[in-house]
């Protein structure tokens, strides 16, 4: 299969990164993951990512920062906020992402904001 | 140059007019600490301030539901007990606590006929065609009644309970509700009602609106923050709750693919296992968090709490160069606690300290009396020590820098140690260590 893209999952959660990487693998896309913001950073200023996917809260560095992060070193980068919290919609730091998805048991809502994204 | 004076008197104005000291007692009334009780007695108090401006007795009803109900009735049994409370006011040093004090003695003593009689009667505040004294307060309007015996609008149980001719209803209201009613008389010196009287009873009658309809939206702010709390509690539940669905959601999906490999099926439903045992660790916890109510404090003794603890921390040190140390001062058996929570609250701090360890750390787990009035329990470890940006809200709830933390630990202990009358302290260097210490009353312990 041919790949379609390449994506960078920021979750701290190590089972749904696992649960990610299979999944959005199985879509076709090369799929990278990492459990904390700070790595995320990093493998940023190293490689080319065509789709960023991002939890909020998380130990240490949180989602916002980093998407205010990325956003001064890559402005192009596509960002989907992937979080169990309803209520950052309400901070307008989320509003600078492209997508804000409330975690769901299907997948088929990321799914389909990647697809779209990514054109 | 400056002169500085303090927002409201301690002491009302001696020697001013009688419309400024009851002014200032009406202006007052709003930034005292006492009930909404209290100070609508402070106001019925003004009102009833002896000869000259005001009037003998005041009858307070308030609304509740659809009924006007009787709840106080002021005034003295002769002219010379009028003269009194104005006497009282006008004493050098009395403020307003000692009003205060003046009313309660009032209502409460059994030479007080009034106050028992108006408490038995109610009336309906929405009839079609109300009656005194229900009209003034359906219709929004001061209403002065003459005559009392020959007007057919008013109550004849209540000219009976009244016994006058002449009495002022004025209804304490704020815009959209009605709360209230004051009936006014001068029943001992019977002078007739004036209009300056009634300028003087509508103001006492505006601040006494005003103060129930502050008292009430005060309540409700109350209402809303904890309101808050709950939603601020549910949003963090549901975090809690959506985290393990969402991966066993995945993995379960997983499973109905026919492709799926014999290996992988059998790794999903570990991870669906344990998801499962997580959200049950974590409703635990909530129950137990939701649920201290600490009855009774008993006596609990300090070796054996120790032991439990050291037995649970066990698999956390094993394989680990980390010592687990304890000490109880000599004499010291027992403190007044709660045996259960006392274990699980001490877990808690111990487990923190353990996680915060490098390999060589140390943590003291050690009993002493702090004086007289308390003994401690401390938990003191060697560790990284607690971040300054973190220090102040590691006791509120749902704060965790640990990575499968949920925050409810330390605000755990400090609940439980409110409940047991104790309380709980932190020192802390960063880079140098941690201590906890737990303070309990002193009174079964030795």
């Amino acid at each position: 299969m041919k790949k379609k893209g390449r994506l960078l999952v920021v979750e701290d959660e190590k089972n749904l990164c696992l649960l990610y990487r299979e999944e959005l693998t199985k879509e076709g896309y090369k799929v990278t993951t990492v459990t904390d913001a700070e790595t995320a950073l990093k493998l940023i200023k190293k490689q080319p990512f065509d789709l960023i996917v991002t939890d909020i809260r998380m130990p240490a560095k949180n989602g916002i920062e980093l998407i205010t992060q990325i956003m001064a070193l890559r402005k192009d980068i596509p960002i989907i906020i992937n979080t169990a919290y309803q209520s950052y919609k309400h901070d307008f730091m989320t509003w600078a992402a492209d997508a804000y998805i409330v975690k769901s048991a299907s997948l088929d809502e990321l799914k389909s904001k990647i697809k779209e994204l990514l054109g | 140059m400056i002169e500085k004076y303090h927002p409201f008197l301690h002491e009302f104005p001696r020697g001013a007019s009688k419309e400024l000291q009851i002014f200032s007692i009406l202006a007052q009334s709003f930034f005292q600490p006492f009930s909404l009780m209290d100070n609508l007695l402070v106001i019925l108090t003004a009102l009833t301030a002896g000869p000259g401006l005001g009037f003998n007795r005041a009858m307070l009803f308030l609304a509740d539901g659809d009924e006007l109900k009787g709840e106080f009735w002021l005034g003295p049994a002769s002219a010379e007990e009028a003269a009194s409370i104005w006497e009282v006011l006008s004493t050098p040093g009395v403020g307003y606590t000692e009003i205060i004090e003046h009313n309660r003695a009032l209502l409460t003593s059994e030479a007080n006929p009034l106050a028992q009689k108006v408490r038995k009667i109610s009336y309906p505040l929405h009839k079609k065609n109300p009656t005194i004294p229900t009209l003034a307060a359906s219709s929004r309007e001061i209403t002065l009644v003459r005559e009392a015996s020959k007007e057919p609008l008013v109550d004849k149980q209540f000219l009976e309970l009244i016994g006058v001719e002449e009495f002022l209803c004025i209804p304490l209201l704020s815009q959209d509700e009605i709360f209230g009613e004051i009936i006014l008389d001068n029943a001992i010196t019977g002078r007739p009602i004036e209009s300056r009287d009634i300028e003087l009873a509508s103001i006492c009658g505006l601040a006494a609106g005003n103060f129930i309809y502050v008292t009430k939206l005060q309540k409700r702010v109350v209402e809303m923050k904890k309101q808050a709390a709950l939603g601020e509690m549910a949003m963090f539940v549901t975090h809690q709750l959506r985290n393990p669905l969402v991966t066993m959601g995945g993995f379960v999906d997983q499973l109905f693919d026919p492709r799926l490999s014999k290996q992988k099926a059998k790794r999903n439903l570990k991870i669906i296992r344990n998801e499962i045992r997580r959200l049950e660790r974590i409703m635990l916890r909530l129950t137990r968090f939701f649920r201290i109510d600490i009855k009774e404090l008993a006596p609990v003794n300090i070796r054996e709490a120790f032991k439990l603890v050291t037995d649970a921390i066990k698999p956390l040190v094993a394989g680990r160069t980390v010592v687990l140390r304890t000490e109880i001062e000599e004499g010291l058996t027992s403190v007044l606690c709660d045996p259960i929570h006392l274990g699980e609250a001490l877990r808690n701090v111990v487990e923190n300290a353990v996680e915060a360890l490098k390999d060589g750390g140390r943590v003291l787990l050690r009993a002493y009396r702090e004086n007289k009035d308390w003994t401690v329990i401390s938990v003191e470890d060697n560790g990284q020590g607690i971040p300054e940006s973190v220090k102040g809200k590691i006791f509120g709830s749902f704060v965790s820098t640990k990575e499968k933390g949920i925050g409810l630990g330390l605000a755990y202990v400090k609940r439980f140690m409110e409940a047991c009358q104790g309380k709980i302290a932190v020192e802390s260097q960063e880079g140098q260590g941690t201590t906890f210490k737990l303070y309990f009353k002193t009174g079964g312990g030795g």
